[in-house]
């Protein structure tokens, strides 16, 4: 399946603002976010704390929509999602 | 009307559209960019996202308020000490809701729509820490 990753801030300036992942059904978020840490130690570094789960700082999106909570690194992804990947932000 | 855009606004304009019979207050709010030893920032957005985020800002202020217009312009890309970041104008039919309406909206918009500041300083450049709530929620 392809998930298309979006990537802002600082992770844009780490991974490029738009990657394509062709990933088996039934990857989870971290999976993917793992996928593309395997190529990026900043990306890794950015994302992840030490205990190797999605740093609590970083906001992920699915299709636009804020994925939070305990459960956020299983949650699945489906072909032609957009997962989102930003830091806390700074509008206004 | 909801947008991100490069371009400045124009305060008067929308502040004389957001007028009508009814209308006894307006409440405008402009985010400028101020000098913190800055030689100017990059705005950078999730574009669609951030636009409708603003548009339920905006729905979710009618519904708490007696409000009778809101608009938002949020700007994006390269901007200089002084330049205008942010416009909302409230329109109401007394200025306490028009205060507190446009309140809610600019600490809504703090909170919550994927917008960042990137700042460059003479040698170095920083990310601009946000005020959205860290953790798992």
């Amino acid at each position: 399946m392809i998930v298309r990753i979006k990537a802002f801030a600082r992770f844009r300036e780490i991974i490029g603002s738009e990657n394509t992942l062709d990933l088996d059904e039934g990857t989870p978020v971290l999976g993917a976010l793992k996928n593309l840490s395997a190529g990026s130690k900043d990306f890794r570094d950015a994302c992840f704390d030490r205990e190797g789960t999605i740093a609590s700082h970083v906001v992920l999106m699915i299709n636009g929509k804020r994925i939070s909570g305990r459960d956020r690194e299983s949650m699945v992804l489906h072909d032609g999602d957009e997962l989102a990947i930003f830091p806390p932000v700074a509008g206004g | 009307m909801i947008r991100l855009q490069q371009d400045d606004f124009n305060v008067t304009t929308l502040v004389e559209a957001a007028k009508s019979r009814e209308t006894g207050a307006i409440v405008t709010f402009i985010g400028i960019v101020r000098d913190d030893g800055i030689e100017c920032m990059e705005l950078e957005a999730y574009h669609e996202v951030a636009e409708r985020e603003l548009a339920v800002i905006r729905d979710e202020a009618m519904k708490e308020f007696p409000l009778h217009s809101v608009d938002i312009i949020h700007r994006t890309g390269p901007l200089r000490v002084g330049d205008n970041i942010v416009l909302i104008v409230v329109s109401a039919g007394h200025r306490k809701e028009a205060f507190l309406g446009c309140e809610y909206i600019i600490d809504r918009l703090k909170q919550t729509v994927p917008i960042w500041k990137k700042e460059y300083l003479k040698d170095s450049s920083r990310w601009v820490g946000g005020e959205e709530r860290h953790g798992h929620s």
